[in-house]
């Protein structure tokens, strides 16, 4: 076998009171898809970052090409090959795609030519089989062409370790089948891609090996035909498992709380029709692009429908207003938590009371923060949040319990129709499990879901139906029982469109 | 028209939006002030926006990286009175002995605001609110109460700034504001072509990025402070110069007038973005605004500054609005041609 | 014939009231142990300066064992500044604060507060407009008779006839309005009928902004001939500009200067005449009037005359421009030109 580009050595990282990392030891082959999987918390942030020398190891050394060195910024890091994306791409949004792109080469001169910047970043990105403008100000960039940025921003230097850090976590399935396609030909190339994925089925595609990590400690390192996907899940979780994902007997009624027929809007989507019972789980699923979330939003009251009608609770309805819908007891939950969802500065109980503010109000208008506090331990037990205090800032939370605390803000309203955007978007496998319990709990009150989700597996395992859009169009509604990926993304592809045609 | 829009890029557009802005203000006014348009107003507004040129580039490098230097009046007021001091003691002193000098003290202050932001951490518009008022409290201490007056200060350098390199009809080019115009020019081209300056944008457009793609963002942070306040420093030496008399009170809200010009000139005030000769037109039309009301019969003493507030809030608004329209008509015709 | 009676015995009356105050004299004791703050419109200004110079020559003179401080605030912190040390005078138990007040009314509530503490508030150079918390205000020059000399000035300079154009300090700098109000009054008198006054306008007693104002009127009056500056910064930075311009053929600058500032546009012609008084005397004065106010030596009431040293004798009157307000009238003040000038710079 070859000799490791970069090997860690019993790293130890202590922060505090916390050992982030005890004892880690990994080796990176040229060539290969190296896999790393862990439950949020286990580990695998910081060790990234030991690997790109934004941290320092407090004990253990780290080998290049099997000489010890330290890495003690970024750009050592970067001038000995090692290189990462992550999930929320680090793109500067004032820039445009080719000086992104080029943002930290420093061996080209001290003058920038825009000329020859441009022809080599439309190299790079050709390279890496996307179509980007490279004259685009990075802010209008989707998150899967800010990867493409910085993936090309890796390659813009020669790169020998790429880390991918949850790279496809905000895809849609095709642009996840695209960039899986790109970490496979890196590593042909000679590249050690360390994939770090919740995804399982993903690992199953790619990896050459997987390395499980969990509480800090290395666990195993197997090559993948050694491995199941039980096998893995458990050694993550640390206690046997099986069915994690197994589909809960629906809770549906006969009574129907939303009637959509013919709904457009124009430019945007057209002619969905759906009724949604109560106690029932309707996942929308479909690529990115499907205009899944603008249905959504547009039964929210955040942009009107233009033509058909909406029956909610037997009344025709129209909402012009979020705060109309909401009146209405209709909640969304936000794909993107930091944007729309959660002021993250903010602790826990505010977030929690802020959807329903006037119901923590005495008669001056003044904060009743006592019971406000009850409220949010009370949710912090029944769904499990882990942090000690709910007067702690949002943002020191991991994404599952972000989402716990987006879910609890939401419930606090009491809806009749909570609709999920993404709900399990970068939370770990048992945080996930979590949270579709909660869904289900939800649902199994009377209450009605729709889940709006990229994540396949997801949407098998939650919805009673599942409508599949493609864009802007309804492709298709399936029942549980008779729905698999294949037939969904045969939907979300419009393959069969394809099929009848020829 | 149209189709030239889809060739140039989007700050020559912010720019070109600005200019459409500065000349329809030009135009109000001359249709209401008499014998308004003439060199005499090119001279005025040349002369006076030289020194405001220089803050508000210095000023601008540091917004850049999403900081604000609102200590940037007093370093200029220091500045101009360390130097007539200096000059009055020594009257041999050379052109490039006294630039150099105000240069480098102004560095010096730029240093201070830069280690407590960058190194220390503490945000920079608490860090410059107080040394504002620490700079100025030392040239009270240090001026002993004299001021700096025209006649201790030698011909050449009151003679300076009004110097006439050439002209145009009435339209007179003088001293001050070349050097000013040939530094701005500089410093943009630096800005936009020279690798190292993209750091600042960097900085400011996505601080925790930055760090990850290996930029010393402290070392950026840090060299901005320095810059705007060695820009500070030649603007110090050319109030000196056009000034002549100094007090204590030299300079005092240049900070908040500088940062007026560079977010009239599209200066993102979160940092990121912006270019200096955004700064440099966004001076003169703030500069052209104050300047003319004085000479508009219309509006009274008292409610000039008012309406100088309203007439800069209508200049950016206009600004932002063109600046939408321009880029939609561009992204139209850049995808009808792709 | 009745009537004439109580005329005459009305104005021996009258008579007998100012005998009486003349005759009584206050001759101030020296040795009094009296700790006194002397309060600019801020420091770094070389006529504060003087004022302290003054004020340091009458604590000498007065033999008083007690501290005369000097205390000022920053330029661009002047109005909560003072009052902030207003406020701390009062705590300190100072005896008196001699204040230059650059707060307008907004300094009267810790004003009121320090004087209910015991503290004398003795102002000068510029006062508190409405008159409250202030025990007397030493007036460096009659403020009407400023008015004619300025109107006398732009008179001169125009040959009687003529547009003149006022550059002040701040529209709300009180000393400054009630100059131009008398020069406005003055200027009602047949022989300035000719000379127009056209605007008024404000450059913050900054050099920059002062210096662009100038030339702005300029610009807006083709046919102005005297910018008129009852201000130091004022109006030096009017003479720069004239004088870079090359317009000083055309418009003479006047107003209150130094003539240490002055020198060159004076002798050039760019501002052939101005007027100013003496800070140093001004300075002396307040020092003697809050010593006496605070020793109690003087009540502070109306028609009370006393010693200055080598001043000579003043009187508390009533302000003629704040009713109720009173006074001590410093006064002369001095035209400087070029036959004077050279020496008073030195």
């Amino acid at each position: 076998m070859q000799k490791p580009i970069l090997e860690l050595i019993k790293i130890t990282k202590i922060f505090g009171q916390t050992k982030a990392l005890s004892n880690m030891s990994l080796a990176l082959y040229p060539g290969e898809v190296h896999a790393i999987v862990g439950e949020n918390g286990a580990g695998k942030s910081t060790m990234i970052k030991i690997m790109t020398g934004i941290y320092q190891p407090t004990e253990g050394q780290i080998r290049v090409d099997g000489n010890v060195r330290t890495i003690s910024n970024s750009q050592i890091a970067r001038e000995a090959g090692v290189a990462a994306i992550y999930q929320e791409p680090m793109v500067f949004p004032d820039l445009n795609v080719a000086e992104n792109i080029f943002i930290s080469a420093t061996n080209d001169g001290a003058w920038l030519n825009p000329k020859r910047q441009r022809q080599k970043a439309n190299a790079l990105i050709e390279h890496i089989g996307m179509a980007l403008d490279v004259d685009q100000i990075a802010s209008g960039l989707t998150l899967a062409e800010q990867q493409a940025v910085e993936i090309a921003r890796a390659l813009s230097q020669d790169v020998r370790v790429l880390i991918m850090d949850e790279p496809t976590a905000s895809l849609s399935e095709h642009e996840a089948t695209q960039l899986r396609q790109i970490a496979i030909n890196l590593a042909k190339e000679g590249v050690a891609v360390v994939y770090i994925s919740h995804r399982l089925e993903e690992i199953f595609e790619i990896a050459d090996r997987v390395t499980v990590i969990r509480d800090g400690e290395h666990i195993s390192t197997k090559l993948i035909k050694d491995v199941t996907s039980n096998s893995m899940i458990s050694e993550m979780v640390g206690r046997e498992v099986d069915n994690f994902f197994a589909k809960a007997p629906t809770t549906k009624t006969d009574e129907i709380l939303l009637k959509v027929s013919n709904l457009s809007l124009d430019g945007v989507f057209e002619d969905i029709n759906f009724d949604l019972h109560k106690g029932e789980i309707l996942c929308f699923s479909g690529l990115i692009g499907a205009r899944r979330t603008d249905v959504a939003l547009s039964l929210f009251g955040v942009a009107s429908h233009s033509s058909g009608s909406v029956i909610y609770n037997g009344q025709e309805v129209k909402f012009g207003s979020p705060r109309e819908a909401m009146d209405a007891k209709i909640a969304y939950v936000s794909e993107d938590r930091r944007k729309f969802g959660l002021a993250m500065p903010m602790s826990i109980q505010s977030n929690m009371s802020l959807a329903t503010l006037k119901n923590f109000l005495n008669r001056f208008g003044l904060l009743k923060v006592d019971e406000e506090r009850k409220m949010a331990t009370n949710f912090k037990q029944k769904l499990n949040i882990k942090t000690e205090n709910v007067e702690l800032e949002v943002g020191m939370l991991s994404g599952g319990n972000q989402q716990k605390v987006m879910l609890a803000k939401w419930l606090n309203m009491k809806p009749n129709l909570l609709i999920f955007d993404e709900p399990t978007r970068g939370v770990d496998v048992g945080a996930k499990v979590e949270v579709h319990n909660l869904i289900r709990e939800f649902a199994a009150a009377g209450g009605a879901v729709l889940v709006i989700s990229s994540d396949l597996p997801e949407v098998l395992s939650l919805g009673d139906r599942i409508l599949v859009m493609r864009e802007g169009k309804q492709m298709g509604i399936l029942s549980n029982e008779d729905s698999n990926q294949e037939k969904i993304m045969a939907l979300a592809t419009g393959q069969n469109i394809q099929k009848e045609a020829s | 028209m149209v189709a030239l829009l889809t060739k140039i890029n989007p700050q020559l557009l912010r720019i070109l939006a600005l200019l459409l802005v500065f000349l329809t203000v030009l135009l109000f006014f001359s249709l209401v002030v008499p014998n308004y348009l003439n060199g005499r107003l090119f001279n005025r507004i040349s002369s006076s926006v030289a020194i405001m040129a220089l803050i508000a580039t210095g000023q601008t490098l540091v917004i850049i990286t999403r900081n604000i230097d609102l200590s940037i009046g007093s370093i200029v007021g220091f500045v101009a009175f360390a130097t007539g001091s200096i000059v009055t003691n020594n009257p041999d002193l050379g052109p490039v002995a006294l630039v150099t000098y105000a240069m480098l003290l102004g560095a010096g202050f730029g240093a201070i605001n830069g280690v407590i932001v960058a190194y220390l951490k503490v945000p920079s518009i608490i860090v410059t609110l107080a040394t504002m008022a620490l700079f100025r409290s030392v040239l009270v201490e240090y001026s002993n109460a004299k001021s700096i007056t025209t006649s201790n200060l030698p011909d050449w350098l009151i003679s300076f700034p009004n110097t006439v390199l050439w002209h145009f009809g009435n339209m007179q080019f003088r001293a001050a504001f070349v050097v000013a115009i040939v530094i701005v020019i500089v410093v943009h081209i630096c800005l936009s072509r020279l690798r190292v300056a993209r750091k600042l944008y960097v900085v400011g457009s996505n601080p925790e990025a930055a760090e990850m793609v290996g930029i010393n963002s402290k070392l950026v942070v840090f060299v901005a402070f320095i810059l705007a306040g060695s820009l500070a420093g030649l603007a110090g030496f050319l109030f000196l110069a056009r000034f002549g008399t100094i007090t204590v009170v030299a300079g005092l809200g240049l900070e908040l007038k500088s940062v007026a010009a560079s977010v009239v000139g599209g200066v993102n005030i979160f940092g990121g973005s912006g270019t200096v000769i955004g700064a440099l037109i966004g001076a003169m039309l703030v500069d052209l605004i104050d300047m003319s009301l004085v000479r508009w019969q219309f509006v009274s003493e008292f409610w000039r500054e008012a309406v100088l507030g309203i007439l800069i809030l209508l200049s950016v608004t206009a600004d932002a609005v063109l600046m939408r329209k321009l880029t939609a008509i561009r992204q139209k015709r850049k995808g009808v041609s792709e | 014939m009745k009537s004439l009676k109580l005329l005459g015995l009305a104005s021996a009356l009258l008579m007998s009231s100012v005998s009486f105050g003349a005759a009584d004299t206050i001759t101030l004791e020296s040795g009094k142990d009296i700790n006194m703050v002397l309060l600019p419109k801020f420091l770094g200004i070389l006529v504060f300066d003087q004022a302290n110079d003054g004020a340091q020559e009458a604590h000498k003179e007065l033999k008083n064992p007690g501290e005369l401080l000097f205390v000022g605030p920053t330029p661009e912190n002047s109005v909560a500044g003072q009052i902030e040390i207003m406020t701390t005078s009062a705590t300190q138990g100072q005896g008196a604060v001699m204040l230059s007040n650059n707060a307008g009314d907004q300094i009267v509530p810790s004003a009121k507060a320090a004087q209910a503490a015991g503290t004398k508030i003795v102002t000068w150079d510029s006062p508190i407009p409405s008159g409250e918390g202030e025990d007397v205000f030493v007036a460096q020059v009659d403020f009407g008779s400023i008015g004619t000399v300025m109107a006398d000035m732009a008179h001169s300079l125009l040959d009687g006839s003529g547009q003149m154009a006022v550059l002040s300090a701040t529209p709300d700098a009180s000393n400054q309005n009630a100059w131009i109000a008398a020069m406005k009054e003055a200027l009602k008198g047949d022989k300035y009928a000719k000379i127009e006054l056209v605007d008024v306008v404000y450059g913050n007693d900054q050099a920059e902004v002062s210096y662009n104002r100038a030339l702005a009127l300029v610009d807006k009056y083709p046919d102005l001939g005297v910018i008129m500056s009852p201000t130091t910064v004022g109006i030096q930075a009017a003479a720069k500009a004239m004088q870079d311009e090359g317009l000083c053929d055309q418009v003479k600058v006047s107003g209150l200067g130094l003539p240490a500032e002055m020198l060159s546009y004076t002798l050039n012609g760019c501002a052939p005449e101005f007027t100013l008084w003496d800070f140093r005397d001004l300075g002396y004065l307040t020092y003697y009037t809050a010593y006496g106010v605070a020793s109690g030596q003087l009540k502070g009431e109306i028609g009370e005359t006393f010693t200055a040293g080598r001043m000579g004798d003043y009187t508390i009157e009533e302000d003629p421009g704040r009713p109720g307000s009173k006074r001590i009238l410093m006064g002369p003040f001095t035209i400087y030109n070029k036959d004077n000038v050279e020496a008073a710079a030195k």
